[in-house]
């Protein structure tokens, strides 16, 4: 009886029995079952290696972030290292003093997690709801645009520019992000725009 | 015109840190593979552990591995245009069939079961090296064909293991004899150069390929570059998880998919470059034990680790 020696756990048959080990079979299986015995004892440590695109400038460095902790077994993901993609065409493994310090960045405790308003002639910053942002900003960009936008210029020509307005885009963005952000921004009539596409 | 080796205010790209530029595949030297495994199978016998009489005797199959290399016959490749146009076609470029009749495979294998030592070897080893010395041609033939296509007798593992260890020399010879530019990428998980499993992966920290990753062939030793973080088995590449043994060695670790639940080893040799692809697979065998017993399975292919 010829079993296939597949790679996914050669040698066993049918019923997943395991019909033996090249270990017992060479004459070492009670080695084989006391280190057996002995390994019941240890434990599996799990870490993960996630790709990731650096947030810092539009070069957009790919990067490799080590974190430990099991989050498929619902543990905490803890990041502990990054470091350059080595598969990534972009940068090929490196990174810049910035990026490598990213970690630092990742870890501050200044890192802002959450919308913050100042009021107008208020010195203090306030936590708000992601709504509340949204909202403020909607209603400030309404404003600004219906006081401020252009529909023709002093020949008469329609331009339909907004020009008291500016649009701050991330780099690390994917092309869908990139071109959403392009039909919403320029549809509003919107110039000035920064998407850091560039260096 | 600026002098030679005088500084110019011409501005020029300047890389920080290892620009990483990984070869597609690395060919095996025989003179270095098995005398380096035979020593690193010493090493991690001497951390005592209960597997250490195994290890003891791999190191001394290894030993024999290196010992019969300078008086075996030369190879017989297949011609260069058929290697060429087997890469060309996605095919590894030496075929198994035709290795399975290649006389020299027969000669290696009587070779190493010659150059064994086993007075010091367990019963059931001294017997299987007996009974296929005695064996004829065929029969022994009959096991490297098993071994070549990835299949075993439940009733012939010791045989398959020796037969395994001589087609390592035998293949390894081959691969070191093909060039290296004309091999073409197979599959993620199969040798460019016979088409074989890998036995592990390492992550390297050779100059100009820093940090990225190579399968290693169980049989040819032949290097191929994988990008990292991908399932060999499945090409998930979400949600990989990589297990070690805590408060073992951190640098050896399996590569688990959480889709298909099969595992690979990663060896880090950019932390740690006396990490051998075979003998610290066997050497993480509580990894194996571990993962299997929470319903993972072994992808890769490692002779001296059949039933895992």
């Amino acid at each position: 009886m010829n079993v296939q020696l597949t790679r996914r756990g050669f040698l066993r048959g049918a019923g997943g029995a395991l019909a033996g080990t090249a270990i017992a079979a060479m004459g070492f299986g009670g080695a084989e079952e006391a280190f057996a015995a002995t390994a019941r004892a240890f434990k599996l440590e799990a870490a993960t290696e996630t790709r990731n695109t650096c947030p810092y400038c539009s070069v957009s460095c790919g990067m490799l972030i080590y974190s430990r902790g099991d989050v498929s077994k619902g543990e905490q993901a803890d990041i502990f290292h990054v470091e350059g993609d080595a598969d990534n065409p972009v940068n090929r493994g490196t990174l810049c003093p910035k990026g490598s310090g990213v970690l630092d960045m990742i870890k501050s405790k200044q890192r802002v997690t959450e919308p913050l308003y100042r009021k107008p002639g208020s010195d203090q910053w306030e936590t708000v709801s992601w709504d509340f942002a949204m909202e403020r900003i909607a209603r400030l960009m309404k404003d600004d645009r219906d006081a401020n936008f252009i529909e023709r210029n002093a020949d008469g020509t329609t331009v339909n520019r907004w020009l008291s307005t500016g649009f701050l885009a991330g780099c690390a963005t994917s092309n869908e992000t990139g071109w959403l952000t392009w039909k919403s921004v320029r549809g509003l009539g919107l110039i000035q725009v920064d998407n850091q596409a560039r260096i | 015109m600026p002098r030679a080796g005088s500084f110019s205010a011409a501005p020029e790209p300047m890389s920080i840190g290892e620009v990483a530029a990984p070869p597609f595949a690395i060919l095996p030297d025989p003179s270095r593979v098995f005398a380096t495994r035979a020593r690193r199978f010493a090493t991690l016998a001497e951390n005592g552990n209960n597997l250490a009489p195994y290890l003891l005797f791999l190191s001394a199959l290894c030993d024999a591995q290196a010992s019969i290399l300078s008086d075996l016959p030369s190879i017989v490749l297949p011609p260069p245009e058929e290697r060429e146009q087997s890469s060309r076609h996605g095919l590894p470029q030496l075929g198994r069939a035709a290795m399975a009749e290649d006389p020299v495979a027969l000669t290696t294998f009587d070779a190493l079961l010659k150059a064994i030592d086993s007075s010091d070897m367990p019963a059931a080893t001294q017997e299987a090296i007996m009974r296929l010395r005695k064996a004829d041609k065929a029969a022994r033939g009959a096991l490297l064909d098993n071994a070549l296509a990835e299949e075993v007798d439940p009733e012939k593992i010791a045989d398959t293991v020796l037969a395994a260890a001589a087609l390592q020399v035998h293949m390894t010879r081959m691969a070191a004899g093909l060039d290296v530019n004309t091999l073409a990428k197979v599959s993620n998980s199969a040798c460019p150069a016979c088409g074989g499993a890998p036995v592990s992966s390492a992550v390297v920290g050779r100059e100009g390929m820093v940090n990225t990753r190579f399968c290693t062939c169980a049989l040819c030793a032949t290097e191929w570059h994988v990008v990292r973080v991908i399932c060999l088995n499945c090409e998930n590449e979400r949600g990989l998880v990589f297990n070690s043994i805590e408060g073992g060695n951190p640098n050896v670790k399996a590569e688990t998919c959480p889709k298909c639940l099969s595992y690979t080893k990663i060896l880090y040799q950019n932390k740690d470059n006396s990490l051998d692809p075979i003998a610290d697979d066997v050497g993480s065998l509580a990894l194996d034990l571990l993962l299997t017993s929470e319903g993972k399975s072994r992808f890769s292919l490692n002779p001296f680790l059949i039933g895992y």
